[in-house]
């Protein structure tokens, strides 16, 4: 009986906290990418541009921990069982790539494009691959150029 | 071609779901998997007792004897029981089991049936009784289960796991092995048919051994009437339930033409021996 009661507090604290930390942080991710809108982060490998015109060229990278909630986990192992979509996990990916993304452009400052991005993510902490309660983190880089006109 | 940067309208990585829903609707699930398997076991039961041979009987007990033969302390009251249950085996109820009986220290009046022939007695039985009859008819109603394998459906959806454990893995294996120590054997429950049934059959063996059935009544007698029934284990239900258990008895012992004679006592230092 304790230890469902104690389940039960840690998953509805998951719930709440995870919720209202999720929305903020969307919150500040929309803002941020609306700041940002100046400068392209693309894939492109090649830059079809005059030397001379490259004042620079150089690598930035950004990385963001995400940790999962008991209540995102637990209800993703309901998900192990029956198969499908897990949706509790979606968000949190969003959410670390996106963070990432944006510290990157943040590391980039005054640069025109960011070129040959990549983001990867992978878990850490000392249960990431088992059971518990691990955290994910997304890192992106490129390479950030300031071109002149 | 000419860039303009805008801003997603929506999230595709994203499914807009609300969690709260997922959550119930997969607990909600869960639970219906897990209330269909509850009930198909329950069916299982009964499929899968009368297929077990004695032989696998004997090896599932293995798994769970050990730790029941560690408590088990020589005492002359052990030495008797067991005496008196090879001899009711060898005269009256021939059953394919080898019957060993395990004295227990415990307040509890109750007998327990186990698997592979292991009767389970509480001292708190042994105090009780006051004739040889009286245990004779209480050992024959353990037997009686065995007669009828009450003792394995008494194990109820437990028993089908450690069944389908031990022949998927072995009784060495460790899921066997753990299994059967999460099981509560002492925790046996007995449908209202099975006990007359077992009553019937203790009725039987008592008159075959003494070729009388005096005592066969005496035990149900016994329960106080400001007793918690609880105490009682299988033997006493409830009051009116044992009350119908002895009408029935008395039914069958005029009906056969049942004797009653003198009760063979208990030796002289029974309730001075306590193990």
């Amino acid at each position: 009986m304790n230890n469902l009661l104690f389940f039960l507090t840690l998953i509805s604290i998951g719930f709440v906290l995870g919720t209202i930390a999720e929305k903020l942080h969307y919150r500040s991710i929309h803002e941020r990418e609306k700041k940002f809108l100046h400068l392209p982060a693309v894939t492109v490998k090649t830059v079809h541009y005059p030397d001379e015109k490259v004042k620079s060229a150089e690598l930035v990278c950004g990385s963001a921990v995400i940790s999962i909630d008991y209540f995102k986990r637990f209800l993703a192992s309901l998900r192990n069982i029956f198969g499908g979509t897990v949706k509790s996990y979606e968000s949190l990916i969003d959410r670390a790539r996106r963070e990432a993304l944006l510290r990157m452009k943040e590391m980039a400052g005054d640069a025109t494009v960011i070129v040959n991005v990549r983001i990867e993510t992978s878990t850490i902490g000392k249960k990431a691959n088992k059971k518990g309660v691990g955290c994910l983190e997304a890192i992106a880089y490129g390479t950030a150029m300031i071109l002149e006109k | 071609m000419k860039y303009t940067p805008r801003q997603p309208e929506s999230n595709v990585n994203v499914t807009p779901t609300s969690p709260l829903r997922e959550f119930f609707l997969l607990t909600a699930g869960l639970l219906g998997v897990v209330i269909v398997i509850y009930i198909l076991l329950g069916l299982a039961v009964n499929l899968v007792v009368p297929r077990i041979s004695t032989d696998l009987e004997n090896r599932i007990a293995g798994l769970f004897i050990r730790s029941i033969e560690a408590k088990d302390t020589a005492s002359e009251r052990e030495d008797y029981v067991q005496s008196l249950l090879e001899e009711l085996q060898e005269r009256c109820a021939q059953l394919p089991y080898l019957f060993k009986g395990h004295i227990r220290q415990a307040s509890a009046v109750n007998a327990v049936a186990l698997p592979g022939g292991h009767i389970v007695v509480y001292t708190g039985l042994l105090d009780k009784v006051a004739s040889e009859n009286e245990l004779a008819f209480v050992l024959g109603h353990e037997m009686g289960h065995y007669a009828h394998r009450d003792h394995l459906r008494g194990m109820g959806r437990a028993f089908v796991f450690i069944t389908i454990s031990a022949l998927l893995f072995g009784t060495d294996s460790n899921i066997s092995k753990m299994l059967a120590q999460g099981l509560t054997i002492t925790e046996l429950s007995f449908s209202r048919k099975q006990e007359t049934r077992a009553d019937e059959f203790a009725l039987e063996t008592l008159n075959c051994d003494y070729g009388h059935v005096a005592g066969a009544t005496d035990f149900f007698e016994k329960i106080p009437k400001e007793q918690d029934p609880g105490k009682f284990g299988h033997y006493f239900a409830s009051h009116p339930e044992s009350y119908k258990r002895i009408s029935h008895l008395e039914d069958i012992i005029r009906s056969r033409g049942f004797k009653l004679a003198e009760r063979t006592p208990l030796p002289e230092n029974w309730r001075q021996s306590k193990n």
